[in-house]
């Protein structure tokens, strides 16, 4: 009886079931919470690229109120800008070596100077792809201009130490697949700003 | 004389639940026979998230209710599964538990999910898991195997506690995200946050390990 064929297709059916069941329940359970969750994450990174002063601590109800009082949201062509006193920021996201990357580059309202660069869901490899999203890597960005002394938009991501141009960021050792990546999915939005913004101020 | 164990599922158990194998089989799991230090099962993980202590711990306790709760259930169902898709349906069991493990860490510890990236849906493919209800879960009654899964689970957790904690405290003199060897006198080793230095921390406590204990094959010589 155990050893049928008919038994193993019965219990593996009655098994796939119940764990089926199993899951989505605690998957509807959880919703609400992890929705919650990646939505205060998005609105924390916007406040935080754009500069917005507010405390790390904040409930996700007072992230919202201070979100929706400072950031104003429009749409020029296919580009979404959050903009923040004359600053704007434009999100990016594609994908890196392990999956996908999506992160907000900042600008001054110069819109050729950067103020900040985050990156809010990526899943490389911790402690060096990863490293991305660490402060000592997102910071190397701010004051750096999109532009190379050549003129040409598009910033680089050099080997460790041999940043020198204003348009230039140490890369990460180790990490170089994940650097790479990141440098081309900024400069397509790069290139998305400069088409918005910077060409029909020349 | 009283005796519930024989109410209890998989009536095997004898006096003190377990037949009083409950104290050998928790000492096996987190130290005779421990999962990374002696078996060297499950390294992998190990070595990914070790880099602070704080990833570890939480790590240390996805393994133990993981591997507690499969082997529980793969011992309750241990002789009404047919052994022609045990393995397929234990590996269904050890995924349900992650990913509930997965879930819960999304909902309500957002940013310990966010920085453990893909290693907790990883546990699924963790050899120890696997190696427990095989091994154990499949020949011996349900609160045994619980017991034998949490102690796994512990061994596993210790493991990555220890190396968590000398990663983060040489790598950049913190304990748990507070800075505990100043920044004016220590620099951290960066070698000791990136992947060598997961291999160096390992390699130290296995030869401790077996400095205190040698292994078996040695003492029969």
């Amino acid at each position: 009886m155990k050893g049928s064929s008919i038994y193993t297709i019965v219990y593996s059916a009655v098994l796939g079931i119940v764990c089926a069941l199993l899951l989505t329940g605690v998957s509807t359970l959880t919703e609400p919470y992890r929705k919650a969750n990646a939505a205060a994450e998005k609105m924390r990174n916007i406040l935080h690229v754009l500069g917005v002063p507010f405390s790390a601590k904040e409930s996700a109800e007072e992230l919202i109120r201070i979100y929706e009082k400072s950031i104003s949201e429009e749409q020029y062509g296919a580009l979404r800008v959050y903009v923040y006193d004359g600053a704007i920021a434009v999100p990016f996201s594609d994908l890196g070596r392990c999956g996908l990357i999506k992160g907000f580059l900042a600008l001054e309202s110069d819109k050729r100077t950067i103020r900040g660069v985050t990156f809010y869901e990526q899943e490389e490899t911790p402690g060096l792809g990863g490293e991305i999203g660490a402060k000592w890597f997102t910071d190397q960005f701010k004051a750096k201009t999109i532009f190379g002394p050549d003129g040409q938009p598009g910033i680089r991501i050099v080997r460790g130490g041999g940043a020198s141009e204003t348009n230039e960021v140490d890369g990460i050792t180790g990490a170089t697949m994940t650097c790479n990546k990141v440098q081309a999915m900024l400069n397509g939005a790069i290139e998305e700003i400069v088409e918005e913004f910077t060409e029909n101020v020349q | 004389m009283f005796n519930s164990a024989t109410t209890l599922p998989g009536g095997a158990c004898g006096p003190g639940l377990c037949g009083g194998r409950c104290k050998q089989t928790l000492k096996d799991g987190m130290w005779a026979n421990n999962p990374i230090s002696i078996q060297i099962l499950g390294i992998c993980s190990a070595l990914a998230v070790t880099n602070k202590l704080e990833n570890s711990l939480v790590m240390g306790a996805a393994l133990i209710f993981v591997c507690a709760m499969s082997n529980l259930l793969v011992s309750l169902l241990r002789n009404a599964t047919p052994r022609r898709v045990r393995m397929i349906a234990e590996v269904a069991m050890i995924a349900t538990f992650v990913i509930i493990f997965d879930q819960f860490l999304k909902a309500y510890y957002w940013d310990m999910s966010r920085s453990l990236g893909p290693y907790v849906p990883l546990i699924i493919t963790n050899c120890i898991v696997l190696g427990r209800a095989e091994a154990f879960a499949l020949q011996n009654p349900p609160i045994l195997s619980i017991v034998d899964g949490a102690a796994n689970g512990l061994g596993y957790a210790a493991v990555l506690a220890i190396i968590g904690f000398f990663r983060e405290l040489i790598g950049s003199g913190e304990v748990l995200g507070r800075t505990v060897l100043a920044d004016n006198w220590y620099t951290g080793n960066q070698v000791m946050i990136m992947a060598p230095g997961a291999f160096l921390a390992l390699g130290f406590l296995i030869a401790f390990a077996n400095f205190i204990k040698p292994p078996q094959t040695e003492k029969t010589k």
